[in-house]
């Protein structure tokens, strides 16, 4: 088939295309309207910017990653282990939904001084916000793929005396994990945004820090260069993310590349 | 009070079985006796909802029966389930899509394993798939798998245990015709080596007859047997065996049995 490598060519640089069609247009479009930079910035100017000061924003992203990084994992284990107490008990579930309905609806934003409140200027408060975003997707996913496991599997396994610890080892983790996985791509961002309005209420550091005092001084250059970097820190780790899943779910329907009828 | 025959593998003694199904109880099985001996192939045969499907699970232990009890060569189905001494083969393949078909194969000895392990060696594992043509398929994931080949897997790792009673729940319901076929006499060929006691559930009357050594007819509301019938068509069995007068006699005597369990 000829046309097979011309198509994969063009699916490869179909996601480069269409970011360098929009910064291209936003580009033109400042040009065209002449707008002051303080209304919109040149993007190539923001990204000049950014280049010229590695030291500031690999500092400060520095830190936002790491407060994201451990929001996410303390979701994603918290979630995890939520979960799994869900999936084995009705009562557990009935009890713990409408704790996880009020965390939902409640904004965190408005959690984040109580935490100062509690741990003071530490990093905690940015990353227990993290935590608090990217929590809920992980929870629900969790608890739909340690549930939504095959009956005729689970009977198989059960037809051999399998404990409820093999079950869910052989079974029901590695049934939840496309779940996670999907659940993991939305978090990546929750997490990091989770740590910025940590950022905003009380930091010396971080990107959300860079981004509240560039503000407040109208140093629009700063402003937008945190953005950008922020942007770039989410679409880099959801692409890692993406390659992890990739190898790890090589098995699932999702990753395509099916051969059935053989 | 009846008493199960000495050399019987699994032994239904006058077992009933009710569901709570919403506000009212559904009567699944009657008073259901049976002996199958063993290695003996028995189908189960009957409407939809007639109690073969809970039949297979009160003898694998996966149910309790309300009344009566089940014996699994002397020992309680719970007891032999503890044992490892089932090979389940549900209706669809339930395979683990993130194993390879040879870690298919050998799930059911992976599983449980404080239990003394009675499966195949991995050299006799993997020369029973090759007799059975899975060879070129051993590193290949479930979903690169057609239906046929599939099931194909799913009979080999309840062989692969090694245990002495295979429940069989319509293992071939799922699959065309054609690949259908084909499976009996893949099945047949299987069983002929290990000679495992053999519970199978089906719909199909051609399949019945062409496995079993006795067919139990089974009739409806509430479920119960309603006839045993001997299959004494010779072994090892072929595809010819289904243009013998026997068969035909047999498949006849089948249908008659199922028609009067409709209608009495």
């Amino acid at each position: 088939m000829p046309r097979r490598p011309v198509r994969r060519a063009a699916l490869l640089v179909a996601p480069f295309a269409g970011l360098t069609a929009f910064f291209v247009g936003w580009e033109i479009y400042v040009v065209v309207r002449n707008l002051r930079p303080l209304t919109l910035p040149l993007p190539s100017d923001v990204i000049v910017h950014v280049v010229e000061n590695p030291g500031f924003y690999s500092r400060n992203g520095l830190v936002t990653i790491q407060e994201a990084f451990w929001g996410f994992w303390i979701a994603f284990f918290a979630a995890l282990f939520v979960a799994t107490w869900m999936a084995h008990s009705q009562f557990v579930e009935r009890a713990t939904m409408p704790v996880i309905v009020l965390m939902q609806s409640t904004p965190v934003a408005v959690l984040v001084p109580i935490f100062l409140l509690w741990f003071g200027f530490s990093p905690w408060p940015k990353i227990l916000t993290a935590m608090l975003f990217a929590w809920v997707p992980f929870v629900a996913n969790a608890l739909i793929g340690l549930r939504s496991i095959d009956s005729e599997t689970h009977e198989l396994l059960r037809s051999v005396n399998a404990s409820r610890w093999e079950i869910y080892w052989r079974l029901r983790i590695p049934h939840s994990l496309p779940y996670l996985f999907a659940a993991g791509r939305i978090c990546v961002g929750l997490a990091l945004v989770g740590a910025v309005v940590g950022e905003f209420f009380n930091s010396r550091e971080g990107l959300g820090n860079a981004a509240r005092v560039a503000q407040s001084r109208l140093l629009v250059e700063q402003l937008w260069g945190s953005v950008f970097v922020l942007a770039f820190i989410g679409v880099a780790f959801v692409l890692l993310l993406i390659a992890v899943e990739r190898r790890v779910l090589r098995w699932h329907a999702s990753q395509g590349g099916d051969h059935r009828g053989l | 009070m009846r008493r199960p025959a000495l050399d019987a593998a699994v032994s239904f003694e006058a077992v009933s079985k009710w569901f709570r199904r919403k506000d009212r109880l559904v009567h699944a099985l009657s008073r259901v006796s049976l002996d199958v001996r063993q290695s003996e192939f028995v189908s189960l045969i009957g409407p939809s909802g007639c109690g073969k499907s809970t039949m297979l699970r009160l003898a694998g232990g996966l149910l309790e029966p309300d009344r009566g009890s089940v014996v699994v060569n002397n020992q309680s189905p719970a007891e032999a389930r503890r044992q490892k001494r089932y090979g389940f083969v549900p209706q669809h393949p339930a395979l683990l899509p993130w194993r390879t078909v040879r870690r298919n194969v050998s799930l059911l000895s992976d599983v449980n394993r404080r239990q003394e392990n009675p499966g195949m060696s991995t050299d006799d594992q993997l020369a029973m798939l090759d007799d059975i043509g899975l060879t070129p398929f051993l590193d290949s994931l479930p979903r690169e798998l057609s239906g046929g080949l599939q099931q194909r897997v799913s009979i080999a790792r309840a062989f692969a245990l090694g245990a002495p009673v295979l429940l069989m729940d319509e293992p071939f319901s799922a699959l065309d015709e054609i690949t259908r076929a084909d499976m009996r006499y893949l099945l047949l060929h299987l069983w002929g080596q290990i000679g495992s006691t053999v519970l199978f559930v089906t719909h199909s009357i051609p399949e019945a007859v062409v496995l079993s050594d006795r067919v139990a007819v089974l009739g409806s509301r509430p479920g119960r047997i309603t006839q045993v019938i001997d299959v004494s068509l010779p072994r090892p069995r072929h595809a010819e065996v289904e243009d013998s007068d026997d068969y035909h006699h047999v498949l006849a005597e089948v249908r008659a049995a199922l028609r009067q369990g409709w209608s009495g």
